[in-house]
């Protein structure tokens, strides 16, 4: 009846499946290129010249030269009198932009210089990767042979690798260590373009304030001191001499969050200053004016006399246009009025347009343009009638907002062939988990663990068929005749795991009398399924995903309270029962003492909520943290073992001291950057004797002598993944802000303490289950992890990603190195958790608690039960949360916090799948009992 | 015999039951009469926590008043029980144990989010409130000794019927108050941004309806029984 097969090769099968679908989700979710699509030929290139018969002339360029002056992460409250004095005293127009999401810097690079918006999956792209666009400012102006510099971030190079006349980028814009040496490589190049004085177009991007902000935070003081860098840069713009006719245009690309991060949607991220400089300016307006980033595009390519680009749908700033004559304003309103509605008409088709009220305000503003340009014409400029203009302005800023608006909504586009598909796979593979972790008897009788040749090739000619009908009916697109092919894979998976579904639901469900019914093989028990369930559905609401880590830290906490109450009393029952109710407070004040433990871990787990107020004291907490953490490794380490970590416990503290984030002794500069590398070196070394240790502890008997072959098979295993646990527990040690290493020893105490407290409830029970005992420690497992991974600091916007990791030790930029660094911070408590979960799973033995029944041994249950169980509840929330998307999909919200956390979502099953394949390699290498 | 009993023992419930009603009712007119809610979890300006006292020593009052009818079928052990109900022993046993419990309230409300020290007169509050809606009746009834048997024991033997029918009513008002208190922190991470959704308001008011549910659960069983009973008397 039990069973105890091995389910890895099962459960990694459908962890596979799962993210195959997950992946195909996201592209149906977040199309990569939407643009691609559309049908750009049909939008005229040309300015127009001719309104109702009058011939137009376009303008000349109205400024002889153009600076673009970019500060990264330039926030709307930093440029104030006191940080940058001189930039605000002279600035002639003070506007707010409104930067829209993702705020990551790629994506704001495109929206400035096509005027378009950006796809929430650029911010993949932000790290690594960039594409080159087909169409922007810049290519306007390199085929009319302008000159345009450019100094600063490399994304910018990226983007437009020939359509600068001079470049000189920074060598990696993801160093985030760097805060000085590339703004004053940026300055040097403007220094000198500053007396060269040919481009028409400059465009300068600094880095540092966003790297300051990355590292430590917007209350750093080293804010203010870049501000003031800042503002001597600008003011050698603005005397300069070689300038009689400019205009500077300062803003940032993205604001930066109260945490110093960006990439999320609050009001300090997505707003963003952009203060106007030039000769001879009218009186600044008092009111500041809000405008979105994307109009920036037209308004630029309108002054430098440029066609706007293709893919703009911005309308123009009124307050730039004011130095153009009226004509030439009027004419700028025109060709974007003009621009937008041509796209417009490829969007929504000429009908619809001709029906709309933009159309009617197209005319009237076109008709009242006319009469304003008829007295020009006839050569006396003095007649031009104010109402006329102002009518005439009006409506066009009216359509191109409209316009504008719909048009941006109109770029939310989804693949729905994708979703359901990718969509169908996530669902049916968790249930599919779910029903064999579950009902253990129909996965027998179905052979659900198990392959069916059979059933897999009728599956696949289904899909073929399928897959041909639906290309016929154009439910799905593909670009090439190798991605259709393709695509039968996953239909043939989903309809195959769906059919098993069905079967076995149906199963489930046939006999429909109470007694005949299925059992349920592995207990459920009431509290834990109901705050699963409060923690699945609560996804549904944006503020509690906003606010998630007050769930986690709720429910965790509710559960091991209750779970300590509960077993409290009945040791105090049970105990009860044999002295007849004498001496009860005695008995109640002994067994209170005995659970101690746990209530202490309970005011640990509420300290570690307050983890950011402890800065003060954070050399003596990083000290008492190593110490702590040493102590608990020394548990499952030999001597040599817990020397070498020993060893690079003290080097991670000497490395943090070098940093200067600890107490340290003073050394010159020169020394410490002479010694950082030595000392990581030390450490890299120090793991790897850790590791090896740890190898040739659990490897030789095998080679050398097997007569005495003392350790059980299983032990060999189990050391493995011990030394496997130390090594990584060291590494998550160095790569930790030095007040978050505090949770590394935290983390295994209080997992220590509630697998304790686990055992003490299954054994105080009246009949003694060991998968109750199981379930328990796994749910809970889950729920502590999931509270640590939010006590270091994380969130469910992308903006509290902490990059700073990635770059220790690390001289030069190389994206896989940084993504391993920082996933390894990031999810640490999740991957520990689930590390020594399964190593707490081989080597705990009943016996200390007291139960000699260990038929079925304990211990086994490791790969057949754990595992599987642990990834099925794993899968299904994310599931479960995939579906909600799709409802979703037009949710106001749906950007800003929904999607930044199906990526969060995703990203931690990947996590959960690359660990667990690894812990499945060493299930089938080395595990040898039979 | 039996059925007069009976009848007794569904009247003590229904009276019961209709006194925490009330008690709840109270409250909440008193709540709708101070509009303001923000006064909810000051210790002086609050009439909810004497309000919830008040009703629980009713509750106590009527089970002494049904229970004088057993008076003359007690045994030795019970008589024993209720002589020693007012001596000094017990009375500071029950006070202990209500303090205690307080303690333990306060500390779980801390472990589930609530300000360490910032708050903690709401605290002191909220756990005053859950410890009179759950452990305090059984203190009054049987006092400190007896209530912590009551607690951990299977069924002790100085607990007379018309005591048990009470007690099994204050369980349902405990189980209730407690999920109550514990639902209520769902408003607390919404954005709804109101006045109400500061920290102990929605606890406190929670707890009250929890309670409320709970009677309500309670009462439609004694109806139920109740009902049952006449039934199958009618078609005898």
């Amino acid at each position: 009846m039990e069973h105890h097969k091995s389910r890895m090769g099962y459960t990694l099968c459908m962890l596979t499946l799962f993210m195959c679908g997950a992946v195909l989700f996201l592209i149906g979710f977040f199309p990569a290129s939407y643009s691609a699509s559309e049908e750009e030929k049909s939008i005229p290139n040309d300015r127009p010249t001719t309104l109702h018969g009058i011939k137009l002339e376009p303008p000349p360029p109205s400024y002889d030269s153009f600076i673009l002056f970019l500060v990264d992460a330039l926030r709307e409250d930093f440029p104030s009198a006191t940080s940058m004095p001189v930039a605000f005293a002279r600035a002639c127009e003070k506007l707010t932009l409104h930067v829209d999401i993702p705020t990551v810097t790629m994506p704001r690079l495109k929206s400035i210089t096509t005027g378009t918006l950006s796809n929430f999956i650029d911010i993949a792209l932000n790290v690594g990767h960039t594409e080159q666009l087909e169409d922007s400012l810049l290519h306007r102006l390199k085929q009319r042979n302008r000159v345009v510099s450019f100094a600063g971030d490399h994304t910018w190079a990226n983007l437009f690798p020939s359509e600068f006349t001079r470049r000189a980028e920074n060598n990696d814009s993801f160093f985030v260590n760097d805060f000085y040496e590339g703004d004053r490589n940026v300055t040097k190049v403007l220094e000198s373009e500053l007396e060269m004085n040919d481009w028409s177009l400059l465009i300068l991007h600094y880095l540092g304030l966003d790297h300051i902000g990355h590292v430590e935070g917007n209350e750093s003081p080293k804010v203010q001191h870049k501000l003031k860098e800042m503002d001597e840069s600008v003011q050698k713009i603005l005397d300069h001499r070689n300038f009689p006719n400019y205009l500077v245009l300062l803003t940032g690309d993205h604001g930066m969050a109260d945490g110093g991060g960006h990439g999320g949607n609050t009001p300090a991220e997505t707003l963003v200053p952009l203060y106007l400089y030039s000769k001879n300016c009218s009186k600044p307006s008092s009111g500041s004016k809000r405008y979105n980033q994307i109009d920036l595009a037209p308004t630029l390519a309108v002054l430098l006399s440029v066609e706007i680009p293709s893919l703009s749908i911005g309308c123009l700033i009124p307050e730039m246009l004011q130095s153009l004559s009226l004509e030439h304003e009027m004419y700028a309103y025109f060709y974007n009025a003009h621009h937008l509605l041509n796209k417009a008409r490829v969007k929504f088709g000429h009908e619809k347009v001709r029906r709309s009220d933009y159309y009617t305000w197209y005319q009237n503003a076109t008709l009242l343009h006319r009469q304003l340009l008829l007295p020009l014409r006839d050569g006396d400029g003095s007649g031009t009638s104010q109402v006329l203009y102002q009518n005439a302005k009006l409506n066009y800023i009216r359509l191109s907002r409209e316009i504008s608006g719909l048009l941006s909504e109109s770029l939310v586009k989804f693949d729905y062939g994708f979703i359901v598909l990718g969509l169908s796979l996530t669902t049916a593979t968790s249930l599919h988990i779910v029903l064999s972790v579950l009902f253990l008897d129909i996965t027998d009788q179905l052979k659900l663990d198990s392959l069916k040749a059979g059933q897999l090739l009728v599956c696949t000619a289904m899909a073929a068929v399928l897959n041909v009908a639906s290309h016929i009916f154009d439910i799905i697109f593909t670009s090439s005749m190798l991605y259709s092919i393709l695509i039968v894979v996953p239909l043939a998976l989903s309809i195959y795991i769906t059919f098993d579904v069905a079967q076995a639901l149906l199963k489930i469900a046939l006999p429909p009398v109470y007694t005949r019914r299925l059992k349920l093989s592995i207990p459920l028990p009431l509290p834990l399924l109901v705050c699963f369930a409060i923690r699945t559905f609560t996804l549904g609401s944006s503020s509690f995903i906003e606010f998630e880590y007050k769930t986690w830290y709720y429910l965790g906490n509710t559960l091991i309270l209750f779970t300590a109450l509960r077993t409290l009393r009945r040791r105090i029952t049970k105990a009860n029962v044999e002295l007849d109710g004498r001496h009860l407070h005695k008995i109640a004040y002994t067994c209170l003492w005995q659970q101690r433990k746990i209530f202490v871990v309970l005011i640990l787990l509420t300290l570690m909520r307050y983890l950011h107020r402890f800065h003060a004291i954070r050399s003596t907490l990083m000290l008492f943290s190593l110490m702590l953490l040493w102590a608990r490794l020394r548990k499952f380490s030999q001597l040599p073992q817990s020397i070498a970590s020993g060893a690079a416990f003290i080097v991670v503290y000497c490395y943090r001291g070098l940093n200067g984030q600890v107490q340290f002794f003073e050394l010159p500069p020169y020394l410490t950057s002479r010694i950082m590398v030595p000392t990581l070196v030390i450490f890299w070394c120090c793991l790897a004797l850790v590791l090896v240790l740890g190898y040739r502890a659990a490897l030789p008997q095998t080679r050398l002598d097997k007569r005495f072959d003392e350790m059980p098979p299983k032990n060999v295993l189990l050391q493995l993944l011990q030394a496997n646990l130390t090594s990584s527990l060291l590494l998550a040690a160095l790569l930790q802000k030095v007040q978050n290493i505090i949770l590394l020893p935290t983390l295994l105490i209080a997992l220590d303490e509630t697998y304790k407290l686990c055992d003490a409830f299954g054994t105080s029970a009246r009949k003694f289950s060991v998968r109750l005992v199981h379930v328990y420690k796994i749910i809970m497992t889950i729920f502590v992890a999931r509270m640590f991974y939010f006590y270091q600091g994380n969130s469910n916007s992308l903006s509290t990603i902490d990059l700073t990791p990635g770059y220790i030790g690390q001289t030069s930029y190389n994206p896989a190195i940084v993504a391993l660094f920082v996933t390894l911070n990031t999810y640490s408590a999740e991957i520990h958790s689930f590390l020594y979960l399964i190593v707490h799973t081989l080597r705990s033995d009943l016996r200390s608690v007291g139960i000699m029944q260990l038929q079925p041994p304990y211990s086994i249950a490791a790969d057949s039960l754990v595992a599987p169980l642990y990834a099925s509840l794993v899968m299904l929330p994310a599931a479960f949360y995939l579906c909600l998307m799709v409802g979703f999909r037009y949710h106001l919200f749906i950007y800003s916090v929904f999607s930044p956390k199906v990526l969060y979502d995703c990203y931690t099953v990947l996590v959960f799948y690359f660990v667990f394949l690894i812990t499945s390699l060493y299930f089938k290498l080395f595990k040898q009992d039979a | 015999m039996v059925s007069r009993f009976d009848q007794q023992k569904t009247k003590h419930q229904l009276f019961h039951v209709s006194l925490s009603l009330a008690t709840i009712l109270i409250c909440m007119t008193y709540m709708q009469y101070r509009r303001n809610w923000a006064y909810l979890g000051n210790f002086w300006d609050s009439l909810v926590v004497p309000i919830v006292f008040i009703g629980e020593l009713l509750k106590v009052v009527l089970a002494r008043f049904y229970g004088r009818i057993e008076d003359g079928v007690l045994t030795v052990k019970q008589r024993q029980k209720k002589a020693a109900y007012f001596t000094a022993r017990e009375l500071a046993g029950g006070f202990t144990l209500q303090f205690l419990c307080t303690l333990l309230y306060a500390f779980s409300c801390i472990i589930f989010g609530a300000p360490v020290l910032g708050n903690y007169e709401e605290t002191f509050v909220l756990s005053l409130l859950m410890t009179l809606l759950t452990v305090s009746p059984t203190v009054f009834l049987l006092g400190g000794g007896g209530a912590l048997q009551v607690c951990f024991c299977e069924k002790p033997d100085f607990v007379t019927k018309c005591e048990d029918t009470a007690l099994n009513l204050f369980k349902y008002n405990a189980l209730g108050g407690i999920l109550g208190a514990w639902a209520g922190s769902v408003v607390a991470p919404l954005d709804w941004g109101r006045d109400w959704q500061v920290y102990p308001i929605p606890n406190i008011i929670g707890a009250l309806l929890g309670s409320a549910m709970g009677n309500i659960y309670a009462c439609t069983h004694v109806l139920y029984a109740t009902a049952r009973v006449y039934m199958t008397k009618k078609r005898a």
